[in-house]
């Protein structure tokens, strides 16, 4: 679904590369999250699949990315954000009317989806997303979570083939941190949306990400499935990215046994593994 | 301030009429503001706006924006009955014609100001941008920048409201009562401000852009805006409205 080949871009005035050398392929259905320290071109990144680099953000841009076949250089924004949904970083930016109704409503008219589809797609887009009862409220009125999830809710309203959210949960509170997580692993799998998600929340990553990356300096640090990034947990602390708790104590009780383990990502996995040591 | 372009949410008369109605409504009032040089039709003039305010159930808005626009007033009240050099005085150097002069003026502000500010009180920006461009056929482009520009005050406000707190923290007197001393405080904060206006006004434009933008139409809009009956009393009030300033 995403082909990126060898992407390096330097923004126009820069001269360090935000992004070098990145090669990634993400699969149809596939769930990627991406990490990495402050600077390390995560956003840059995320606006490269959906081609608002290099459509908006001119630079030097050498490689390739093609997603859904499509290449982001030959077609217009326009085009490849049928394809692509993004949630930007900054909330109160991206969010174009005042009424909730309104945000919702701007996308779905723009992409002429028909007119009697309208209504199921806002009550599912609200309903999942957990603001129904906001429909009606201005957008100054509502606190930087309940924009966050507004933002989230107008582009799940596109149904887009892919899904990337530049840190999607910057304002949310656990809970709904979690709640987000929980709608994008049901988009993935019962709609088969692929979704790119850059997220600082590592614990929650580990859990819903099938595969992980970890940026820094615009390179590649590591990459793959989940478990297997998570067992350079050493690699990853000297850079800064935190390792959920499980993964340390798998690791730490590896060393102790002197046995492979696999890589824990959730306290109930943990639990096992620990169980089973101690018969 | 904060509150000045919010919209207030309710299913009044007003509320229900085509925000196009609304707006002809408003132009209708200004014309006959500024054609007649009745001062008693002025006065009418008045008591139809609050009227609106008060059948649009904003009341308290009304009077609010009322009492904003009269110290705005009273200063230019006070100039123009200074400044008028005609008539026979009443005391000092304030003459009669000075002071009907000053009257007409200042009621002819706020006739002028107020059905704009109440229109924008009870109609939805994206209702009214949606309602110019599907019946009116004004480019989705003009209509877009007026929302937009709408969509931000409060968010400026907010902006400016944090950029004041966070130099008030570092020991900026902002809280002075000195209205002169706090404007020259506030002039340093316009760059600031201005810069990350500007910055944002780009993320909004991707944003809209990745939504489609380029794709709008004049049919595009989910919502229709048919003229209804309701719409034409107002539409005979608008009428009537520039009938009588010619007549009188």
């Amino acid at each position: 679904m995403i082909d990126i080949q060898a992407l390096t871009f330097t923004y126009k005035d820069e001269t360090a590369p935000a992004l070098e050398n990145i090669t990634l392929s993400v699969p149809e259905g596939g769930f990627l999250g991406i990490i990495g320290p402050a600077g390390a071109g995560k956003t840059t990144l995320a606006r490269a699949i959906g081609g608002i680099v290099p459509h908006h953000y001119p630079g030097d841009y050498y490689g390739s990315v093609k997603v859904d076949g499509l290449d982001t250089i030959d077609n217009r924004l326009t085009d490849l954000s049928r394809i692509v949904g993004t949630v930007f970083q900054d909330v109160d930016s991206q969010i174009i009317s005042s009424v909730v109704e309104d945000e919702l409503l701007y996308g779905m008219e723009n992409f002429g989806i028909p007119h009697d589809e309208i209504p199921r797609r806002m009550e599912f887009a609200l309903k999942q997303v957990g603001i129904e009862s906001l429909r009606e409220r201005t957008i100054a009125s509502l606190s930087g979570g309940q924009r966050q999830k507004v933002a989230i809710a107008s582009v799940i309203a596109l149904r887009p083939k892919v899904l990337v959210l530049d840190e999607p949960t910057g304002e949310l509170d656990p809970a709904s941190s979690r709640q987000i997580f929980t709608l994008l692993k049901t988009l993935n799998e019962e709609y088969g949306i692929t979704v790119v998600i850059i997220e600082q929340k590592i614990m929650l990553l580990c859990e819903f990400a099938r595969q992980l990356m970890v940026l820094d300096h615009g390179r590649i640090f590591v990459k793959g499935d989940t478990r297997e990034v998570l067992s350079h947990a050493e690699e990853l602390e000297a850079l800064g990215v935190n390792c959920p708790r499980v993964a340390y104590l798998s690791r730490l009780l590896e060393k102790e046994t002197r046995e492979t383990l696999p890589v824990c990502v959730s306290i109930e996995e943990a639990e096992a593994m620990v169980r089973g040591l101690m018969k | 301030m904060r509150n000045l372009f919010q919209y207030v949410p309710g299913n009044s008369l007003i509320h229900r009429l085509n925000p196009i109605t609304k707006i002809v409504l408003t132009i209708a009032i200004c014309v006959a503001a500024f054609m007649t040089d009745n001062l008693i039709y002025l006065a009418a003039l008045l008591g139809v706006d609050l009227a609106i305010g008060i059948i649009a159930g904003v009341p308290k808005k009304t009077l609010g924006i009322l009492k904003g626009l009269l110290k705005i007033a009273a200063f230019l009240f006070i100039l123009q009955a200074l400044l008028t050099r005609r008539g026979t005085p009443v005391f000092w150097i304030v003459t009669d014609t000075g002071l009907l002069l000053a009257g007409k003026v200042v009621l002819r502000l706020v006739v002028v100001c107020m059905p704009l500010t109440l229109v924008l009180a009870v109609t939805r920006v994206s209702d009214l941008a949606n309602a110019l461009v599907q019946v009116v056929h004004v480019p989705y482009k003009y209509a877009f920048t007026l929302t937009t520009a709408i969509r931000f005050v409060p968010q400026f406000l907010e902006e400016m409201n944090d950029i004041m707190e966070a130099q008030t923290a570092r020991g900026i007197e902002f809280d002075t009562r000195n209205s002169f001393k706090k404007l020259g405080m506030i002039l340093p904060l316009c760059a600031p401000l201005l810069i990350s206006s500007v910055r944002r006004s780009d993320q909004t434009a991707v944003a809209a852009e990745v939504r489609g933008f380029e794709l709008r139409t004049s049919s595009s809009g989910y919502k229709r805006y048919p003229f209804r009956l309701c719409d034409l009393p107002a539409a005979l009030l608008c009428a009537a409205l520039i009938v009588l300033a010619a007549l009188i």
